[in-house]
């Protein structure tokens, strides 16, 4: 028997961005020798007032370039361009935003990004956005469910679905007389450490795993002060560099994760370089300020099965309640740490995936040690399933999961859920512009330990938008339950071995593959 | 005899070169700016900045690092970010503008490449992209080299090896034991591209190739006399048939080249170059094709000490598998045939960025040849490669210092990072990692074992 999860959801509410500006994905354009001002294309504009604004003052300027429209988030550009046909002048253009091509990569692209930042706004999808998959060509980008092929309308269900499906995930499944935590969503935010991310990050970052009485994690880097109220809701992570890591930070937390790789740089230890390492940071993880922190790896007290199986034990003892986690990647033989944790005690393994987010990473390791996510996964469930103890431990997937349909195909290929790391910086205004590594860190004030820049994140404003990013989120798992009528999100996870044939299973369809 | 030992270190100093390749972003500014100021104080990179009468200056594209906040906060919308056109029809679809701006910066500062953020690029992809590291966790410890806590050699061997050893009823060894030589990087240098080629260039290269302790190929009739103080770093490279036009260079150096041969007579031709010195080791330098199975195993079987395979860059451009298949084939042929460790097999082509020394070696070749990715250190546009441009090196003249240790701090920044690589799979020599195929996960495999036919 399931128990059903009473839980009331936080309120969503309106939070829009900060800036003044917005990167939109079309220009209009005006050419100021036949523009009479009259005003029609502002009248015609289905998306006006508001955000299409005509700068009249540009127009006493006599030289110069020139973009005096600046189009909403919804504009359809090439597609409407009603303010074109009506302009009785031929004044006006409309175009590709040069900037929106700069926005984004192949894995986050410029529409995953701004329909996160959209989502984290409102609580709801925005239409006209490729907010499901990117471009990458491989892996989640080209897996689908089977219904997203067979009826094309079926996108529009996202936004309309008021549903309230269970979506609850239990993260003990041993009976080892620890706590049965079920959190009411399959996800949980990542592990970002304080110097990599500022204070005020995971200050919001934490309010909202309140919120939506999940977790998020420590990395790293200490255990701050200020996040001691939220403490229930917050993981400790122990690492290879042990920073700020005591017996009274163990003991404070409900679930503590063992890292013992990173998907960024799997088989490397964490690295904080030297301008980071202010004094704040030095004080909490107990160096000296202004040096580069390259932590060993790996624990250098674990090099076998055996030595694995004590340090989890270690931890039990430590703190008796708490559930242990384990932070692996992915090597060739994913499949033998995973049973090798199980036996070790553990109650969660987090399999973080080659492609995952880091606040700093060499570039050969990031990209080419490790497999992606996508493999790991089914990797370990049908393992753990022929060992037979596969509904008794939980699989956590992290590392290159962006959106709600990745955690969805995710928990389709064998994962029991999904952990979240670089999507909540992108709700908080993050647009992956790499520089968070060096320096005064990132200038948007998220990745950073700047005096100046970690203050322009506000928490409460940080943590709204991150809580409406989930209130999407679940809306979109919320209608792929009724589609594909499962009452949890826990039946869509497979409980056969993941086989794909003619690049179908269950639900899946991988498009290179299918026959 | 005492020796001492000395440990291999790469002497890395700035190295900055006139003409850098251009910026990846551009700012522009509208002229509806008010003079509000939100850019100067918003950019941390100092891009925009107030003149002395208080006036914005023009935003100094080059520093920009492509964070967009400028663009989203000044109240007027006035400014666009762009990715600079130039810099996009840099290179090619191999010699990405991404891979040059590696090694650029690799060659000006000698350091390893970091950056925030998750891996921004495709899933897979062809070649040396569909291949990924396997790495060590839990029960095979890592080593931690690259920041010195554990000892990681890098060092490689040229030449041929015995599998076993034989002695006579005395007791003395009853053979002659093959000669190596250690490199302390499984780098060699190949030949500059015959288009920009000048004297000058060579001498940058020998002289980075000396520092780094390694081996440049030159081409003999490029060998000029004013070289030959550096004849214990450079392999001359001629025909079969200028053996004797060569004898000089052959006395000279510890390594030879000789380009593809026609005859079947390799071992006539190997006593002729030994008849000018016994201990020099001959390479042979072969193309990937057809044949090349059979030219490794009847050349490795003749005595040759060094097989030297290359599949040229515009062929590596047109299909990056090739050069994959091409490292496998040749290593596995050897390795079945029992005689993969009596030869010494350098592959040359493709290698555009530092993760691919480590996975041509762990494909099977014992060095990497670097070709097209020095002259890019060097300033090289990589425009079409067909045709002399007097852009190619426009400075060498004035700068030859500063040439030599861009080549230093290039492979210093590739050796840092080998030992990344090293150090995550575990392994604590160059050596073993050597057609480690069963630790390297393959796209390909990978792809049709999850989601292709089962059974």
């Amino acid at each position: 028997m399931r128990q059903i999860l009473q839980f009331q959801l936080p309120e969503r509410k309106i939070t829009p961005s900060k800036y003044a500006n917005i990167i939109a994905r079309h220009e209009v354009i005006i050419d100021r020798e036949k523009c009479t001002v009259c005003g029609k294309c502002m009248e015609i504009c289905p998306e006006y007032i508001g955000s299409a604004r005509i700068d009249y003052e540009a127009f006493q300027k006599p030289q110069g370039l020139l973009r005096i429209i600046q189009p909403s988030f919804s504009c359809k550009g090439l597609a409407c361009q009603r303010c074109v046909t009506v302009c009785p002048t031929h004044a006006l253009s409309v175009t590709l935003s040069p900037q929106y091509h700069v926005l984004g990569d192949q894995r986050w692209t410029a529409d995953i990004i701004s329909s996160t930042w959209k989502q984290a706004e409102t609580g709801y999808v925005p239409s006209g956005y490729e907010y499901k998959t990117g471009q990458s060509e491989g892996g989640f980008d080209k897996l689908r469910f089977d219904f997203e092929l067979s009826d094309e309308r079926q996108s529009d269900i996202d936004c309309l679905s008021n549903q309230n499906m269970d979506t609850s995930l239990l993260l003990n499944k041993s009976n080892d007389g620890r706590e049965k935590i079920t959190i009411p969503l399959p996800v949980y935010g990542g592990d970002m450490s304080f110097g990599s991310v500022s204070l005020n990050v995971m200050l919001a970052r934490a309010q909202a795993a309140q919120a939506w009485d999940i977790f998020t994690s420590t990395g790293e880097g200490g255990y701050p002060d200020e996040l001691i109220p939220y403490k229930d809701h917050v993981i400790t992570q122990v690492a290879t560099g042990h920073f700020g890591v005591n017996a009274e930070t163990i003991k404070r937390a409900r679930i503590i994760v063992l890292k013992y790789a990173q998907g960024a740089k799997p088989g490397l230890g964490g690295h904080l370089l030297a301008d980071k390492n202010t004094p704040d940071v030095a004080t909490i993880r107990d160096v000296v300020p202004g040096f580069s922190l390259f932590s060993p790896f790996p624990f250098h007290n674990v090099y076998s099965v055996e030595d694995h199986y004590r340090h989890v034990q270690l931890m039990k003892d430590i703190n008796p309640r708490a559930l242990i986690s384990v932070k692996v990647s992915t090597p060739t033989d994913i499949d033998m740490v995973a049973i090798g944790s199980y036996y070790a005690g553990a109650h969660i393994l987090q399999v973080d995936g080659g492609y995952g987010g880091t606040g700093a990473a060499p570039d050969i390791a990031k990209k080419n040690i490790a497999m992606p996510i996508e493999y790991a996964i089914p990797i370990v469930h049908n393992y753990l399933l022929e060992e037979g103890v596969r509904d008794n431990f939980t699989i956590m997937a992290s590392g290159g999961i962006r959106t709600s349909y990745d955690v969805a195909k995710t928990i389709a290929l064998g994962a029991d859920g999904a952990v979240i790391g670089t999507a909540e910086l992108i709700a908080l205004g993050c647009k992956r512009c790499e520089n968070c590594e060096r320096g005064r860190g990132c200038p948007a004030g998220i990745a950073t330990t700047d005096q100046i820049l970690s203050h322009i994140i506000d928490p409460e404003w940080g943590s709204q938008r991150i809580i409406n990013l989930y209130h999407s989120w679940k809306n979109q798992w919320d209608s792929i339950l009724a589609i594909l009528r499962y009452e949890h999100i826990a039946d869509l996870r497979p409980n056969t071995l993941v086989k794909f044939k003619h690049g179908r299973f269950n639900h899946l369809i991988h498009l290179d593959h299918r026959r | 005899m005492v020796t001492t030992f000395e440990r291999y270190h790469i002497e890395i100093k700035e190295a900055v070169i006139k003409t850098p390749l251009p910026s990846k972003f551009i700012v522009k500014r509208y002229n509806n700016c008010l003079n509000v100021q939100e850019c100067t104080q918003t950019c941390i990179y100092e891009v925009h900045k107030r003149k002395e009468d208080g006036q914005v200056n023009e935003p100094k594209t080059e520093l920009c690092r492509g964070c967009h906040l400028c663009t989203l906060v000044c109240p007027k919308n006035g400014l666009v970010l762009q990715i600079n056109p130039e810099f996009e029809s840099l290179g090619d679809s191999y010699y990405t503008p991404e891979r040059m701006k590696a090694i650029s910066f690799e060659a000006e500062t000698g350091r390893v490449p970091v950056s925030g953020t998750g891996y921004k690029g495709l899933f897979a992809g062809k070649g040396f992209d569909g291949i990924w590291f396997d790495f060590s966790e839990i029960v095979r410890p890592t080593r931690d080299g690259i920041h010195g806590r554990e000892y990681i050699s890098t060092s490689v061997d040229l030449g041929r090896k015995v599998s076993y050893l034989r002695w006579n009823n005395s007791g003395t060894l009853d053979m002659q034991i093959p000669r190596v030589i250690e490199i302390p990087i499984p780098i060699i240098f190949d030949a500059p591209c015959p288009l920009a080629h000048d004297a000058k260039l060579s001498r940058v290269l020998v002289k980075a190739a000396s520092k780094l302790k390694t081996f440049v190929i030159l081409d003999a009739n490029e060998y000029s006399d004013d070289l030959l103080v550096y004849s214990s770093h450079i392999i001359p490279r001629f025909p079969e048939e200028k053996i004797n036009t060569y004898a000089h260079l052959i006395r000279q150096s510890k390594i030879v080249e000789i380009e593809i041969l026609k005859t079947d007579d390799i071992a006539e031709i190997l006593r002729q170059i030994k008849t000018y010195n016994q201990g020099v080791l001959v390479s042979v330098h072969v193309p990937y094709n057809e044949n090349a199975v059979e030219q490794a195993l009847m050349l490795t079987s003749s005595g040759v000490d060094i097989l030297h395979f290359y599949l040229p860059e515009d062929e590596c451009i047109q299909d990056p598998d090739r050069i994959v298949t091409s490292i496998r084939t040749v290593h596995t042929a050897l390795v079945q045939a029992g005689i993969r460790d009596e030869v010494t097999f350098i592959s040359a082509g493709g290698i555009a960025e530092a993760a691919q020394v480590p996975k041509s070696i762990i494909l099977g070749a014992d060095a990497t040849v670097v070709g097209h990715a020095y002259h890019i250190a060097l300033g090289c546009r990589s425009c079409d490669r067909k045709s002399k441009s007097p852009n190619c090196f426009p400075h060498i003249n004035e700068i030859s210092e500063i040439a030599s240790q861009r080549i230093v701090n290039l492979i210093g920044a590739w050796r840092d990072q080998l030992l990344e690589v090293l150090g995550g799979m575990g392994l604590r020599e160059v050596r073993r990692q050597r057609g480690e195929q069963g630790r390297t996960l393959f796209y390909s495999e990978l792809e049709e074992k999850i989601f292709g036919e089962n059974e």
